[in-house]
């Protein structure tokens, strides 16, 4: 877990871009296979056109219904039929009580890894809500139905197996011993130093931390160490960690 | 980056497709701009904010930082990492355990903390917290719809959404707190100061200026739930000032009773200010009137009276000693007993006052501290006395027992008080005593009469501390409880050590013949009292 040192004090505030504060935006709630043809759009991104009636009867919606492009339809989306209702009805309702108002980051191209800009701006108040909602025929009911199918499937299968299964067969000698004993022969072995020089390098160690382990010690001096010193003569190793050489401050 | 603006749109307004209103076409395009990324932002209902109505059209938002909460809930910064106390490969450690162990930690992710927005500027800002909302379903998306320019729509997906609410500074109690106030509302916690407090206002009473009474409204009850207790605030306001009126006209004293008899009657009401004892059941019972016996003028009375019944009697007030003093002799349970008979209440009021009074004669008059003692004693060696009265044979006994008393306290005189009076006693034989017992039978009745009205009292025991054997003090005693006239005579005897003991009984039996009080007789022995005249 090695990280760089993150910043734990509160953040200024940044500015926010209110120029775009007064628009007024739809919120469309927007079903799933629809959204993600929508988000392969190529090119210039153009997936459709939205018609508005607006009717004369006072109090009555208009009618909105969008229609998806003929190339946009053809898009395919992996794991999923083509099959998409081409046709679908807006409803449209009111925000309510509701106060919704839609801001965006920008993030800005990262020249610098440590500090991203991100630029906060409104984008809009939300005026009107509507669902779409597709025009029911043939493909929505297929489409459907492949939904109900792929939902119905259990989330585990059972496949038979055709290869053989590897198992653990007894070996003369592991592959990691010997790549450990090859580093030793070649490493050579720990040679004593001199007493100064060792003390010297302990107290360079200990500078750093308090507590050491004696492996750790033994691993940065580089120096030969048997078991037997450092357990009261017992000569035994005992189970579990190392014991803690501790430099008393 | 650049959205695409490449197609041209194509309105058509007017385009008929019904005959019913007019038709017109947008192109609808999705952008798809991997940098800029929207959320929404849903305020709390009732939250009045516009951006467009901002005057000063300052918006600052930031997000929330809570690596430091994240590190103190999992402990990853608890341990220093150099200098003292810092281990060689502690953090190696520690994940290697959690892997060994399959634990878990939820990594910190700062584009999930909670958006912080302030609106305005300087003082008069509005602080906004938006905390994300969890549940984006699975099966639909929220796409923004907005009108370009050219006239087409683009619609951009809605990725986060996010709760404001505003940012509150003041205190509030959560629910536990306010329920342990709830439960305190009605007792005081800070006896002690109260008490003091109280003194000190007693004592600026008499000089009652009106910033007293102010300060006295300032005093309010911390936890007020209903508009109940407000009222009943500003009425014990009214009624301490009425106290405060009356008391400067009457005696100290007197008034630090009334004011302590009406505020125990609002033992439940009263602010903060006043200590009083809770009110147990059937407390105020008596609140109606009593048809059978008489009330009204005498309710306040009776009232006390009967919260002092629940009052113990601790040692350090003089009943409490006495009963101390006085469990290893017989005699204690008679006076315990005469005492039952009694009008309790008024003993205990007596009882209370006159040790106030007894603690000024202490404080004024170094000289009666013998007397203020010796009270105490006498009133011991009464029950010595009735011993006398019964055996009358063990006199010497008693004058042992006297003798051991008066040991105890450095009271030399008043040993040989007593040894002039027991030497007689013996000599003079019975006759002498008799005709005291007489005298003093009659004074006795009179000391068991219950006590009289708080002014002569107060004036009595005026008197009798001074020592003078008048007719007044004479009454006094009797009309507190029975007395033989022994005792009556010890009395006098402490306090005027002057007289010898002819004199005294003498005298005693003149003005006992003028009171002539009342004579009972409780185990074979007379007893004097007084009633009660008022």
């Amino acid at each position: 877990m090695s990280q760089p040192p993150e910043e734990e004090s509160a953040r200024p505030l940044r500015d926010v871009d209110l120029r775009a504060a007064e628009r007024g935006v739809w919120l469309v709630k927007v079903p799933k296979y629809l959204s993600e043809k929508w988000k392969r759009a190529s090119g210039k991104g153009e997936v459709g056109k939205l018609k508005i009636i607006s009717t004369k009867i006072p109090g009555a919606q208009p009618e909105v219904t969008f229609s998806m492009n003929e190339a946009q339809a053809q898009v395919q989306v992996p794991g999923r039929g083509t099959a998409t209702p081409k046709e679908h009805k807006f409803k449209l309702t009111g925000v309510g009580n509701q106060n919704l108002v839609v801001f965006s980051e920008n993030k800005g191209e990262g020249t610098t890894a440590a500090e991203i800009t991100e630029r906060i701006a409104i984008e809009g108040k939300v005026i009107q809500r509507a669902e779409c909602q597709p025009v029911v025929d043939k493909s929505y009911m297929q489409l459907k139905k492949r939904h109900v199918e792929d939902s119905n499937k259990p989330k585990r299968e059972i496949k038979q197996i055709t290869g053989v299964v590897t198992t653990y067969k007894p070996v003369s000698n592991h592959a990691a011993n010997i790549e450990h004993e090859k580093k030793i022969k070649e490493g050579g072995k720990r040679i004593r130093d001199e007493r100064d020089v060792v003390t010297n390098k302990l107290f360079e160690i200990f500078e750093k931390h308090q507590y050491y382990n004696i492996q750790d010690l033994v691993r940065l001096t580089n120096q030969p160490v048997h078991p037997s010193h450092y357990f009261g003569g017992r000569g035994r190793q005992p189970l579990g960690g190392g014991i803690f050489a501790a430099f008393p401050f | 980056m650049a959205t695409n603006v490449q197609q041209v749109a194509v309105s058509k307004p007017g385009a008929s497709s019904g005959s019913q209103g007019n038709a017109s076409e947008y192109v609808v395009r999705v952008p798809n701009d991997p940098l800029k990324k929207y959320s929404m932002i849903k305020f709390a209902s009732g939250t009045d904010i516009d951006f467009l109505k901002l005057s000063h059209g300052k918006v600052k938002m930031e997000r929330e930082n809570n690596l430091r909460q994240y590190k103190t809930i999992y402990n990853l910064d608890a341990m220093p990492k150099f200098g003292a106390g810092s281990e060689y490969g502690r953090e190696q450690k520690e994940e290697a355990r959690r892997k060994k162990y399959g634990i878990n930690i939820k990594k910190y992710n700062p584009n999930d903390q909670p958006w912080l927005m302030k609106v305005g500027d300087g003082k008069d800002c509005k602080r906004y917290k938006g905390v994300r909302e969890g549940t984006i379903s699975e099966n639909t998306s929220y796409y923004i719809f907005t009108k370009c320019a050219d006239g087409a729509f683009e619609a951009f997906p809605i990725e986060e959404w996010y709760n404001f609410q505003p940012v509150v500074k003041y205190k509030y109690l959560n629910s536990e707190e306010a329920e342990e106030e709830f439960s305190r509302r009605d007792k005081t916690m800070n006896l002690f100061s109260i008490m003091v407090r109280k003194r000190i206002k007693n004592e600026e009473e008499t000089e009652e200026k009106p910033e007293d009474k102010k300060d006295k409204k300032k005093d309010k009850k911390s936890l007020i739930l209903t508009d109940m207790e407000d009222w009943m605030e500003t009425e014990d306001e009214e009624e301490e000032e009425e106290e405060a009126e009356e008391g400067a006209e009457k005696k100290p004293k007197k008034e630090k009773k009334e004011e302590k008899t009406k505020r125990r009657k609002n033992a439940k009401i009263n602010a903060d200010d006043e200590a009083v004892e809770e009110s147990d059941e059937g407390d105020f019972d008596d609140r109606e009137l009593d048809y059978i016996s008489d009330s009204g003028s005498e309710s306040s009375l009776d009232e006390k009276a009967k919260n002092d019944k629940y009052d113990d009697q601790g040692v350090d007030q003089e009943k409490g000693l006495k009963k101390l003093i006085d469990s290893e002799e017989e005699s204690s349970e008679e006076e315990n007993k005469e005492e039952d008979e009694e009008d309790e209440e008024e003993e205990a009021e007596k009882e209370a006052q006159s040790k106030k009074e007894k603690k000024k004669k202490k404080d004024s008059k170094e000289n009666n501290k013998e007397g203020g003692e010796s009270d105490s004693s006498s009133s011991s060696s009464d029950s010595d006395d009735s011993d006398i009265d019964k055996n009358e044979d063990k006199f010497s006994s008693v004058l042992f027992m006297q003798e051991k008393k008066r040991s105890s306290r450095p009271n030399t005189p008043t040993v040989e008080k007593l040894e002039i009076k027991t030497e007689p006693k013996s000599e003079g034989g019975i006759k002498r005593k008799i005709e005291a017992e007489e005298g003093g039978a009659e004074k006795k009745v009179r000391t068991e009469s219950p006590a009289p009205s708080l002014k002569t009292s107060a004036s009595s025991s005026s008197i009798s501390s001074s020592g003078e054997i008048t007719e007044e003090a004479i009454r006094h005693y009797l009309t507190r409880r029975p007395m033989t006239a022994k005792e009556l005579v010890q009395k006098f005897k402490a306090k005027k050590s002057q007289m010898s003991n002819e004199q005294l009984t003498q005298k005693i039996g003149q003005l006992l013949k003028k009171i002539n009080p009342g004579r009972k007789y409780i185990k074979g022995v007379m007893y004097l009292s007084l009633e009660k005249t008022e």
